[in-house]
């Protein structure tokens, strides 16, 4: 193999499998560390750059990192990412210091953005600092868009939620609520120098064909639109049996909420098996948790109804059987049918974006799923001016691909705006590195691996929290529990980096290295080098780290696979050969607060 | 050395020996050594070998002198007792260990100062008397923890660090072990565990005395040029005799090699030991063939490895003392006191 | 010396000439006393040589017991032609002199005041055996037999103790029974038979055995359940070791003559501690033995026992010293190097044995002590206790007696531990719980190290760690204490105002000083030591004393030395009485002394008694 290169700023930043795999390359380690010194400010408003909204996210997130985290190859659970981030959040202490600052005098430019969602309110943020008069536009009466109509209280208290939105409200958004947006020609008669579509996922999927859906309408529900009227009051109470459908979040939501607003009893009946469902496994867990059946592999056949009052609904008994491709299939298994009461329907079984107010010959093209056609790197749509971001992208997503495709649009509108090359004007993305050693064995970072087993997060008293939807469920860590936890942090960005012409190839670092990381082999294609190491290297996801040749006319290969950055090959090092460095990631962002 | 432990994690799929237990279950503390240390890498091969062969990590003893090398027991086998005795006298202390509880794998881990200085007359000793056990001399021809003067392993005209020349002439412990008539006998570099760790198996099956010396740099004060204790002077100057292969018991044997380039040993427990002569003309058997091929080699500035000589059908002192089988630690009153009738005839003896 | 005849008391010296195989003939003749029943005990003054340098054989044969050296020859059997001078002037006046007169006698050496007996031995074995070795040999045996005509020894009884010892070389017994008449027929013939000095059968030695202190501690060591031996030829204590393997090889056999014990020549004694060490370390009984030269050599492997706390027993069978000393003459020098052996504040267990028994008990009781304290335990013994046969009681074994293995933890006992610490003093004694190497898979573990570490046996240079383990075997040391043997005492009710202490072989000759000194007016209360550390009993034998006597066979007063500085007593109660020449101090040395140190410093003698 080649020499790995360690200045290309992706080889790193892999290894950081958290912050690559966040949408919006949130520096968890960075910010996991300043919590564990207690420097809970700075640790928000790192957050606070990358993903605009630590405090939603730290309650809401989908957390593509977790899953990512190292410590789950090392057959451990996975850091408490994003309660981490909420400890931040609930810790923090006076963040107008580190707020970027907005200027009074614009710069000529005016930008609409549609929807005031998670998306627009991160472009608007972004931009803000820069100078340009932000619109935005949305149906509702307030900001905050899925965030708030589609997220029970119970998970995310409308106070949090409030004091983010309105910190890029109050950064001079100029808002427009109560306004339906009907006609995409209209939006862009009035003028804007660019346009943001943020307008999410809102058309709840339906079950239009499905019989007795609709002569017994008036008891079904779609999920999304009902948790929305429950977040506007609405609806304040569900009574009887109610069967929530779908296997997401949003049903997860449906039924919890259910059960906070009366419901007699509540059930939850997925199409799918559990282990496939798309709920989040702590939704899924929470769900259980509060009595909440789960009833799988059962798809709808017919509402049954009487006379249009809802009896119930007949489903079909099936089972996931492989295919020779190894591909699940729903086979049904010949159980007779099943019917169960249900006095209300509430249906979540997926989104759709949904843009019928932008005409089709305005220049905006769709492709053949409905989807607007967008240049993915910059987010542009075959329009000029317009942008898209969010949900109203590529599908239904979550909070944390608004905030990213939010940094990349914002871009994009700033150089449409000032009129450069949306691609090769973009800046461009670099890493630091910055060695950690501060004596004999001391680092700057805590390098000892702590095997603690992750931290639960302390709940409410259930019969409380069940009885009234405002009450939050999760109490979020303690300090203490945070600083706990927050040591669990691997420090995946304090990256192990090789000097070969300083090895002497004494074997001290394989010798010491508890991950059995370490080689020193003759070179080789990957695939036989994966195949020599001292432990074999069978995740091809994760890198190999190959140096040039060595004295021998061997290469060091590292696996970075299960490295926990113990800083052990480092310290046994004698002559410095490896380092331990802080990789610090330049993801081109606009109006951050170092900005 | 370290500040920090080293970590309980470790790899997901790191193996299991037959007992189940992992490499790591055979490691001990973390090594207070200077980081870079050779004896680190030997501490790690014996690790490695008694893993694989699956004995339990319990079931050994390790003796040591004093200095660098002797506080090495301590990092490796954390489940097994370890002495670290007095200076040079590991063999000594290794012998009774092995007296009292034959049924204990013991290995000695000395220096170039505790055996070829201090202790070289326990060294000739041990190795007439055929203690059942390994003995490894973590070789690095100076001494580390009184900061670098010269060893008796030193070659003569190898510099110190000042630039300063050896004047005398070396020990070479390999020809002594050979000479007195020792039934193993190999030579490895701490920086070749390929070499290392079948010679570490195969010593701790072998029958009677085994013995190994690791040349393991001093990267504090004997890996600069001039040093022939260095690791680039020893990588430079192998010349790699005999590759010995461990094959255990329960393994097939396959043949990779022509025929002729290799052959099989038979160890005491049924396991194979596979020889493959990197020389043509190398016999392993014949020691007085094995001491002129060390000694010619050396005069030209080489370092002879490998299995330099083994001699299977060895035996071991307890077959010569003719004790019985039960480890003697373990007989009680009614297998040792002849009780009072017999001492009554002992008396009458007397009269 | 009265003309009338005496019965079983006189001092018979035997002058020859090393490796002339005089030993067993006179090895014959005490043990022929012994088995007429007449308490005998032999002293065996030999050089440090194989061949050709003056030996003696001294007899002391006592109907009252008295087995201690006592001043004086009464029969000299001169055959060593070198030593003639000291050899005639060692007689007593109306002693006799026996010598072979096949060439007269120098006639500066005649003594007006001395029998001579002369045999022309040589003259009448020239004919008789032509190999001029064998006729050395035979000469020997000659002069046994004519001994026994002058001495009236029981001939039958001789005559058996030659089948016994040419058992099996049935060859040889012929000829020697020959030799024992050539030598007995011409005294009958030309001598007067018997002299005035002359024994007569008796039952004084009842059922006491005639046996020296080592093989007696070799049979304790076997008894007590040493398996493991190592050991370095040194004089005086080799043949403890090779008795220990004779034994050994008729005890200690399996069904199938595989040996429960080994034996290892080790190539010098550091070698031979150290296994020791290393065996006791892994549970196995050991032990070696040696002597002045071995235990300096042994120090710094003491140190690491002792502070290590590994249990190791040691004989150290005294000598002459200091450096080579006079290797075959008999001292107790060693006190003070064996009981702080080695650097450091190190202090080691000794038990002092006085006679062949308590040898045998010593060694047995060592083995459990130094398993019990988990440090060396050293066996101080001496040449003449361990070389000369002496009489001694018989020897005793509980079959119901079980070795005390100290505080071990088995697997079973680690299962049920929480955690284990191999220095926590659990018990408050000082002593730990030791675990044997191999006994338990993941628990119980530990490194032993001569360094300092704490509790649990990790490294640490701590000073608090460091203190509180050096304060922790002061404790055992003070459990040590109250274990060991106590002194054997005898006092009057109050205590007399003056006392007197010994140990070791100094027993043999006190009995008849402390007879001596009675018949002088001069009683004392008596305190034997055998062991060190000594009870709050030894310290208060001395302070309730105004003066005590010291009896040591050293020149620097070393158990004075480690009385005063153990006990901070008040040196100028302590009064020295010493001898070190290298034979075993004498009676009369002991009664002579301490009677002129009443009479310069005018003490008071019991009234009662008449001066």
């Amino acid at each position: 193999m080649k020499p790995t290169n360690v200045f290309d700023p992706n080889y790193f930043h892999k290894v950081v499998d958290c912050q690559w795999a966040c949408p919006a390359h949130t520096p968890v380690p960075e910010y996991i560390r300043l919590i564990a010194q207690q420097r809970y400010t700075e640790a928000y408003m790192l957050n606070w750059d990358s993903n605009v909204f630590p405090g939603i996210l730290g309650r809401t997130c989908d957390r593509p990192c977790e899953p990512a985290c190292r410590r789950v190859r090392t057959e451990e659970k996975p850091v408490a990412i994003c309660r981490l981030k909420r400890v931040a959040a609930d810790h923090k202490g006076d963040i107008t210091p580190y707020l970027p600052r907005v200027p009074t005098r614009k710069n000529g430019k005016r930008v609409a953005l549609l929807g005031a969602g998670p998306a627009s309110l991160a472009v608007a943020r972004d931009l803000l600092p820069l100078g340009y008069e932000v619109h935005v536009f949305d149906k509702d009466p307030g900001a905050g868009g899925m965030m708030r109509t589609q997220i029970p209280a119970f998970r995310l208290p409308i106070e949090v939620l409030e004091e983010e939105v309105d910190l890029i409200m109050d950064m001079g958004v100029q808002g427009h609520f109560n306004y339906t947006i009907d006609s995409m020609r209209d939006m862009l008669d009035q003028g804007f120098d660019a346009y943001f579509i943020g307008t999410g996922a809102p058309r709840g999927r339906d079950l239009p064909n499905l019989p007795g859906r609709v002569e017994s309408g008036a008891h079904i529900s779609i999920g999304i639109d009902w948790l929305s009227s429950v977040a506007f009051g609405h609806t304040t109470s569900i009574s009887g049996k109610v069967i929530v459908m779908g296997g997401g979040n949003t049903a997860m939501d449906c039924c919890r909420t259910s059960m906070r607003l009366g419901a007699e009893e509540v059930t939850v009946v997925v199409r799918s098996g559990f282990d496939v469902m798309k709920a989040s496994e702590w939704e899924k867990e929470d769900t259980i948790g509060e009595g909440i059946p789960i009833v799988n592999n059962r798809p709808p056949i017919k509402f049954v109804h009487e006379n249009g009052k809802l009896k119930g609904v007949l489903f079909q008994c099936i089972e996931q059987v492989a295919d020779e491709n190894g591909r699940l299939e729903s086979v049904p298994t010949g159980e007779p049918d099943v019917f169960m009461e249900a006095d209300h329907v509430l249906m979540a079984i997926g989104q759709e974006n949904h843009c019928p107010w932008i005409e089709r010959d305005i220049g905006i093209e769709f492709d053949q799923w409905d989807c607007p056609i967008l240049n993915e790197e910059t987010l542009q749509s075959t329009n000029p001016k317009v942008f898209f971001g969010g949900d109203s992208a590529f599908g239904p997503e979550n909070i944390i691909w608004a905030s990213a495709h939010a940094h990349r649009a914002a871009i994009s509108m700033h150089l449409f705006c000032q009129g450069e090359d949306l691609l090769s004007a973009r800046p461009p993305e670099g890493v630091n590195l910055i060695s950690q050693k501060m004596g004999m064995h001391e680092w700057a970072y805590d390098s000892a691996h702590d095997p603690a087993q992750r931290f639960i997060v302390p709940k409410a008293d259930q019969k409380v929290a069940l009885s009234n939807i405002k009450v939050e469920v999760e109490l979020g860590f303690d300090e203490e529990l945070g600083l706990k936890e927050a040591q669990r942090c691997l420090n995946c960005d304090v990256q192990t980096v090789f000097t070969e012409n300083l090895c002497i190839e004494c074997d001290a670092c394989v010798d010491i290295c508890p991950m059995d990381c370490i080689t020193f082999t003759d070179n080789g294609e990957e695939s036989d080098l994966r195949g020599r190491l001292t432990a074999p290297a069978s995740n091809l996801e994760q890198d190999l780290y190959v140096s040039d040749e060595l004295k021998t006319g061997r290469v060091m290969v590292k696996d970075e696979d299960v490295c926990v950055h113990c800083g052990l090959c480092a310290e046994r090092c004698p002559t410095n050969a490896w380092d331990m460095q802080k990789s610090i990631f330049h993801i081109p962002q606009l109006g951050s607060s170092s900005t | 050395m370290s500040f920090i432990s080293k970590p309980v994690v470790h790899h997901p799929q790191l193996g299991h020996n037959d007992l189940g237990l992992t490499r790591r279950d055979y490691e001990g503390p973390i090594s207070t050594l200077c980081a870079g240390c050779g004896h680190d890498s030997v501490s790690a091969a014996i690790v490695q070998a008694c893993a694989e062969l699956s004995i339990p990590p319990h079931r050994f003893a390790k003796v040591s002198g004093i200095g660098c090398s002797s506080k090495t027991p301590s990092y490796f086998l954390g489940n097994s007792h370890g002495l670290n005795s007095v200076h040079g006298r590991m063999p000594s202390v290794t012998t009774g260990a092995n007296l009292a509880n034959r049924s204990l794998h013991c290995i000695g881990i000395s220096g170039d100062g505790d055996t070829a200085s201090i202790g070289l007359g326990q060294f000739a000793h041990i190795v007439r008397r055929r203690v059942n056990m390994l003995y490894i001399v973590d070789n690095n021809g100076t001494y580390g923890l009184t900061k670098g003067q010269f060893s008796a392993t030193n070659d003569k005209g190898s510099t110190n660090k000042k630039g300063l020349p050896n004047l005398h002439e070396p020990i070479d412990l390999v020809s002594m072990a050979l000479q007195i008539g020792a039934t193993f006998v190999a030579r490895s570099f701490s920086g070749d565990k390929r070499q290392l760790v079948p010679l570490i198996r195969a010593g701790l099956l072998h029958e009677g005395f085994a013995f190994i010396d690791v040349v393991s740099p001093c990267v504090a004060f004997n890996n600069h040029a001039g040093s022939t204790k260095s690791y680039e002077y020893v990588r430079g100057h192998r010349d790699d005799v005999v590759m010995a292969d461990f094959v255990p018991t329960h393994e097939e044997i396959t043949a990779d090699y022509a025929p002729g380039e290799r052959e099989d040993v038979l160890m005491p427990d049924g396991s194979t030991l596979r020889l493959r002569k990197l020389e043509e003309t190398y016999d392993p058997r014949d020691r007085t063939k094995a001491l002129n091929y060390v000694h010619d080699k050396t005069l030209q500035g080489e370092v002879v490895t490998g299995l330099l000589y083994i001699d299977p059908d060895a035996s071991d002192c307890h077959a010569m003392l003719n004790t019985v089988a039960e480890p003697l630690n373990s007989l009680g009153e009614a297998e040792l006191c002849p009780g009072s009738e017999a001492l009554d005839a002992i008396n009458a003896s007397f009269r | 010396m009265s003309a009338q005849v005496s019965y079983n008391d006189f001092v018979i010296k035997f002058a020859n000439v090393n490796g002339s195989g005089s030993a067993s003939a006179n090895g014959m003749f005490a043990k022929a006393l012994f088995r007429m029943g007449i308490p005998v005990a032999t002293r065996n003054i030999f050089p440090s040589n194989i061949q050709g340098l003056p030996t003696w054989f001294e007899v002391r044969v006592s109907e009252r017991g008295y087995l201690g050296r006592r001043e004086g020859v009464d029969v000299m059997v001169a055959m060593n032609a070198e030593t003639y001078e000291e050899d005639v002037a060692s007689v007593v006046p109306g002693g006799y002199l026996f010598y072979d007169n096949s060439k007269p006698l120098a006639r500066e050496l005649v003594r007006n005041d001395i029998v001579e007996v002369g045999i022309p031995i040589s003259e009448m074995l020239l004919p008789e055996f032509q190999d001029p070795k064998q006729r050395q040999l035979f000469k020997n045996i000659t002069y046994l037999g004519a001994l026994s005509a002058l001495l009236n020894l029981d001939f039958d009884v001789l005559k058996s103790m030659i089948g016994e010892q040419y058992k099996g070389k049935d060859a040889l017994i012929k000829p020697n029974i020959h030799a024992l008449e050539i030598g007995r027929n011409y005294a009958m013939e030309y001598l007067d038979c018997p002299l005035r000095v002359q024994v007569r059968p008796s039952d004084a030695v009842g059922d006491r055995i005639m046996i020296n202190g080592n093989s007696a501690a070799a049979l304790g060591c076997i008894y007590g359940g040493a398996t493991v031996c190592a050991w370095y030829p040194i004089t005086p204590s080799t043949s403890l070791v090779e008795a220990f393997e004779r034994y050994a090889n008729q005890l200690r056999l399996d069904e199938n003559g595989r040996r429960k014990f080994a034996v290892v020549q080790a190539e010098d004694e550091l070698a031979a501690i150290g296994m020791v060490i290393g065996a006791a370390w892994n549970g196995a009984r050991s032990f070696t033995a040696t002597s002045g030269p071995g235990l300096s050599l042994m120090s710094e492997f003491l140190g690491l026992a002792y502070f290590a706390e590994i249990p190791a027993v040691l004989f150290d069978v005294q000598r002459a010293g200091p450096s080579t000393g006079m290797p075959t003459r008999t001292q107790q020098s060693d006190l003070l190097s064996a009981a702080y052996a080695s650097h450091g504040d190190t202090k080691q267990v000794l038990l002092i044995p006085a006679t062949p028994k308590e040898c045998f008990e010593f060694a047995a009781a060592a083995l459990d002590l130094a398993d019990r304290l988990q440090t060396p335990v050293i066996v101080l013994s001496d040449l003449e206790l361990g070389m000369d046969d002496s009489l001694s009681e018989p020897f005793v074994w509980d079959d119901e007696r079980r070795y005390d293995r100290g505080k071990v933890y088995t697997a079973e006992d680690l299962d049920e531990l929480e955690s284990y610490g191999r220095y926590r003093d659990i018990d408050g004694d000082g002593i730990g719980y030791r675990t044997y190497p191999g006994t338990h898979p993941t628990k119980g573990s530990f490194f032993t190290r001569g360094t300092s570490r704490d509790e649990n046996a990790k490294y640490t240079e701590s000073p608090d760690a460091y203190i509180a383990n050096m304060r922790r075997l002061e404790r055992k040391w003070q459990t040590a204490a109250g274990l060991v043997p106590v002194p054997e005492i005898s006092r009057s009710e109050p205590a007399r105002a003056y006392g007197i202490i010994y140990y070791g072989t100094t027993e043999h000759p006190m009995r008849e000083a402390l007879d001596r000194l009675a018949e002088d007016g001069i009683h004392l209360d008596t305190m034997r030591i055998r062991a060190f550390p000594f009870s709050q009993a030894v310290f208060e034998f001395v302070t309730e004393h105004e003066l005590v006597f010291v009896v040591e066979q050293n020149r620097d007063g070393q158990m004075e030395t480690l009385l005063v500085s153990e006990g901070r007593l008040d040196s100028a109660q302590l009064i020295g009485v010493r001898y070190f020449g290298g034979l075993s101090i004498s009676a009369d040395i002991i009664a002579r002394e301490i009677r002129d140190y009443f009479v310069e410093n005018k003490l008071a003698r019991i009234s009662e008694v008449t001066s």
